[in-house]
């Protein structure tokens, strides 16, 4: 049969490698990766955590505010589960979706629990007399986020 | 490491007004409670006569909030007293970010010429490669 410009895809085939060769390489990496932390040979790492219904890309020391209220009181050391993602120079380690506890832990303490600005809410209709003016507060509190540790635990 | 932002608070009274009853109840009810439960705040209650009673409230960034406490029943006075204690000298404006971080980017910042391939190793109709 005569090779068209329709017979092959226009994209570059890619070959995929043997399945039990990539489970040797597989297992490489992971050694690799926990040999690196058992030794401790990472600098700062980052983890995105969800938190509050929003997910948040933290590192250690760092102020996040969130627009409830926490039932912890000021000053206490909570520690964050659901975490998605951590991360350090050289590698990553990505959870589908989340990582295990053994893994990763998060710390964070409470720093205040204020309330935000006051913000205005104010309906009006013109011509029909009709105006109202509430002035909205809600309570926040501000978490920093003390330490994010792993384990070498992989498989 | 945890650092309570208050420094003072002034509770400001006088014995005979009608408005400051519950202020007078706070004192002789809860004001113990308030201070034992926050041991690093100190509580100063000078009773005078003046205007309305008022709570003064000073941080250790200099800042100082005056709130009236006339007319409040004593759980108003220790809800308020509880806010006051948790919150930071900041002033409460629009904050636009609700994150700070020092270190933004780790793994280097994402820049339009990361995860592309340099000019010596891409092949096409028209570059040769060298």
């Amino acid at each position: 049969v005569a090779k068209t410009s329709l017979t092959s895809p226009p994209w570059p085939e890619v070959k995929l490698p043997d399945p039990v060769e990539e489970a040797k390489y597989h297992a490489e990496v992971v050694q690799k990766v926990n040999k690196m932390i058992a030794t401790g040979q990472y600098g700062r790492l980052f983890a995105v955590v969800h938190f509050a219904s929003k997910q948040w890309k933290i590192t250690s020391e760092d102020l996040i505010m969130m627009d409830n209220v926490l039932e912890a009181e000021c000053g206490d050391r909570i520690r964050m589960e659901k975490v998605l993602l951590v991360g350090a120079d050289d590698f990553t380690l990505i959870g589908r979706p989340l990582l295990g506890k053994e893994l990763v832990r998060v710390e964070a303490t409470v720093v205040e629990k204020t309330e935000s600005w006051p913000k205005i809410n104010m309906r009006f209709w013109k011509r029909h007399n009709y105006q109202r003016k509430k002035i909205i507060r809600n309570p926040q509190t501000v978490l920093r986020i003390n330490t994010i540790e792993i384990f070498p635990g992989l498989s | 490491r945890y650092v309570r932002q208050l420094q003072r608070l002034q509770l400001l009274f006088s014995p005979t007004a009608a408005d400051a009853r519950g202020a007078r109840q706070f004192v002789e009810e809860a004001a113990l409670d308030f201070a034992r439960r926050h041991p690093d705040v100190v509580l100063y209650v000078s009773p005078r006569s003046g205007p309305a009673p008022t709570l003064v409230a000073e941080y250790l960034n200099g800042t100082v909030r005056e709130e009236l406490i006339a007319s409040k029943t004593s759980e108003e006075i220790v809800q308020l007293a509880t806010k006051l204690a948790g919150q930071s000298g900041l002033d409460i404006i629009r904050i636009r970010k609700p994150f700070h971080t020092d270190n933004p980017s780790i793994q280097g910042q994402w820049h339009p010429l990361t995860n592309k391939p340099s000019a010596l190793t891409i092949q096409g109709p028209r570059l040769q490669p060298q």
